[in-house]
């Protein structure tokens, strides 16, 4: 092998690692849980929230709503629409472990689907926040929202984290 | 994508199936390559990029090291390097959010950290990265020229999340050349319907048993629903980690691949001894390979070899997970196996035989209690029910467990030994006639491949175990 191919070589493995080290430092940035706990990231969303239409919801809500179990998880904020024509509600969930995390989204977009043919047709509006709404899974936390503030809300929420 | 998922069996394995089929001898590598990609990109969209820069990693390291292979010191280095890279990237995801919350218990201090969710198959590609460089190194196999045969190997979709850990010796040929016949269509075609109805029939089954006590507290718990709730789990867990091992190897051969066996009928053991070396056989395998026998093995004093058979059961008990119940695990059995070796093997092996499966089978269930567990305390709570710390000696949930799952423990336990299998082949053996034969072989799979499919659809219950180590 010649010198030249050597080095390529070596040097190769350098970029590489290199790359790794980047690629997990861009996921630390825009992926990454943390182990902030609960009530700290709760506090931080909440307060942000307009709570003008929107009401905190218990466990029973939750499993009307999206069909999961408030006791499974380490901690559950959930606030909705009080009228039956707005689709407005935010959900933020600290899971027990990240495996949690796959069943909890596949609830949200069970959930969407579901007020999305509740809504059509007769409440645009409504229809407008959930084709904008967000989600974001951050480690164990899942975070949903479907409002006028949606964008900014998962901002706070990143920030929170 | 989970093997045992409607998308996988109706959608992703025909097409790559017939693609890959169709296709001339040369291109198919390519074609099981893409498709593993795209196996793994459809669960792990974001980590398939770190798995290819892992790939390209341990591609370029193989190179350094062949490179360098005049020089032993030079040699060597390259070699440390890879090691590192490999277990640095291995110990960021799996244990960085672990050592962090120890350093914060410990010293009652609240570090803030970032956690990324755990890449699924990391450690098993890892390790398999892992004993490319070390093969290639100690010159028992030939680094791959091929960047796409050498990402093949670590990307291979039917072992790539689950395993078995193939060691790049055993498989570099087959990369090369391998015979993709009918016959090892057919044969690897049973070996996954197996596979299947032992993941998706018995597994969940057990799974679901077992889901039921572990949803009780610990102090609530009578000796029956305790034992009920430890023989769910072996059973769970054996059905659920072979039942893919068997599906791995199926479809492995009806690519043309040859893996070797993962499990061994391990419940049979009469020791603890005996049970690892029926047990997830590639990681006991990997682990003599790379840890024990460069530590040296038992080509040493005794007690040098106490301390390498801790190490090698330390570290197993951490690969199955970040968390304090793996290591007490890997201890636990570190502790038994060396007191097999030095202190009581040689009385264990004078017993009656019924008398060491159940030696082997106490050990063993003991040795589930401390895995299933949230915590160290849970499961000392969970073994102190087992022996009557609980809620007393039998109950109403225990006996309505037992007696409404008595056949499927029983499915279960002759599953367990050689005798499931020759009772299916005998099964399909009764006729002297071929064709009879043959045809009674078809409907009996395809049989078993429809019930499973039926148990899939209707059971909202489908986990897999082995994905989160």
């Amino acid at each position: 092998m010649s010198q030249w191919k050597k080095i390529t070589i070596r040097v190769m493995r350098y970029v590489t690692l290199l790359l790794i080290v980047g690629f997990v430092a861009l996921l630390l940035i825009y992926t990454s849980g943390s182990n902030r706990p609960f009530e700290k990231v709760e506090k931080s969303v909440e307060a942000s929230l307009d709570k003008e239409n929107m009401k905190r919801q218990d466990g029973t809500a939750l499993k009307r709503n999206f069909g999961l179990n408030a006791a499974d998880y380490d901690g559950v904020m959930y606030y909705s629409s009080e009228f039956s024509i707005s689709s407005e509600e935010v959900l933020l969930i600290k899971a027990k472990s990240e495996t949690q995390t796959a069943e909890i989204s596949s609830a949200i977009e069970e959930r969407i689907k579901t007020r999305m043919n509740d809504f059509e047709g007769y409440a645009p509006e409504s229809v407008q926040l959930l084709e904008d709404a967000k989600k974001s899974v951050r480690g164990k936390y899942v975070f949903f929202a479907a409002a006028p503030g949606a964008e900014k809300y998962l901002e706070i929420f990143n920030n929170s984290l | 994508m989970l093997f045992s998922s409607i998308t996988f069996l109706f959608m992703f394995l025909p097409i790559v199936m017939a693609v890959y089929y169709l296709v001339p001898n040369g291109a198919k590598n390519i074609v099981l390559l893409l498709a593993s990609l795209f196996f793994y990109a459809w669960g792990e969209p974001v980590y398939v990029v770190l798995m290819i820069l892992s790939i390209v990693l341990n591609y370029f390291c193989g190179r350094d090291i062949e490179a360098n292979a005049d020089n032993p010191k030079k040699a060597k280095l390259s070699l440390v390097f890879a090691l590192t890279a490999n277990i640095l990237i291995l110990g960021f995801f799996k244990y960085y959010g672990f050592l962090l919350d120890t350093v914060n218990s410990f010293l009652t201090t609240d570090i803030p950290y970032r956690v990324l969710p755990l890449p699924i198959g990391i450690s098993f590609y890892t390790f398999q990265a892992i004993s490319y460089v070390i093969d290639i190194y100690r010159k028992d196999a030939k680094p791959q020229k091929n960047i796409l045969y050498f990402a093949l190997y670590i990307s291979m979709f039917p072992q790539l999340i689950a395993g078995p850990i193939v060691r790049y010796a055993d498989i570099e040929e087959q990369l090369k050349m391998r015979k993709v016949t009918l016959r090892k269509l057919g044969q690897g075609s049973m070996y996954f319907i197996i596979g299947l109805a032992k993941k998706v029939i018995i597994a969940n089954s057990t799974g679901a048993v077992f889901e039921e006590v572990a949803a009780m507290s610990t102090g609530s718990l009578s000796v029956l629903t305790a034992w009920v709730g430890v023989f769910s789990y072996a059973f769970q867990i054996y059905f659920d980690f072979s039942g893919y091992s068997d599906m791995a190897i199926g479809l492995g051969k009806m690519f043309g691949f040859e893996f070797k066996k993962n499990f061994d009928h391990p419940y049979v053991s009469k020791s603890a001894t005996e049970f690892w070396r029926r047990w997830h056989i590639s990681l006991g395998t990997w682990f003599r390979e790379y840890v024990y026998i460069p530590l040296g093995g038992n080509r040493c004093s005794v007690s040098r070899n106490i301390f390498n058979l801790m190490v090698v059961w330390t570290l197993t008990g951490m690969w199955h997970g970040a968390a304090w119940n793996f290591v007490a695990w890997g201890v636990y059995y570190g502790v038994i196996l060396v007191m097999e070796k030095y202190v009581w093997g040689a009385s264990v092996e004078q017993l009656p035989k019924p008398v060491q499966h159940i030696y082997a089978g106490a050990v063993i269930l003991v040795g589930w209690v401390f895995f299933f567990s949230p915590s160290l305390g849970y499961a000392l709570r969970y073994l102190w029910a087992m022996i009557g710390g609980g809620s007393g000696i039998a109950d109403a949930q225990g006996a309505f467990l037992l007696f409404t799952h008595w056949l499927l423990f029983v499915i279960a336990a002759v599953g367990s030994t050689a005798y499931g299998r020759k009772l299916l082949n005998n099964a399909v053996r009764f006729s002297a006639n071929r064709t009879v034969r043959m045809t009674v072989g078809a409907v009996l799979y395809i049989g078993i491949f429809f019930l499973s499919v039926a148990f899939l659809v209707t059971d909202t219950f489908n986990p897999f175990l082995y994905f989160r180590f």
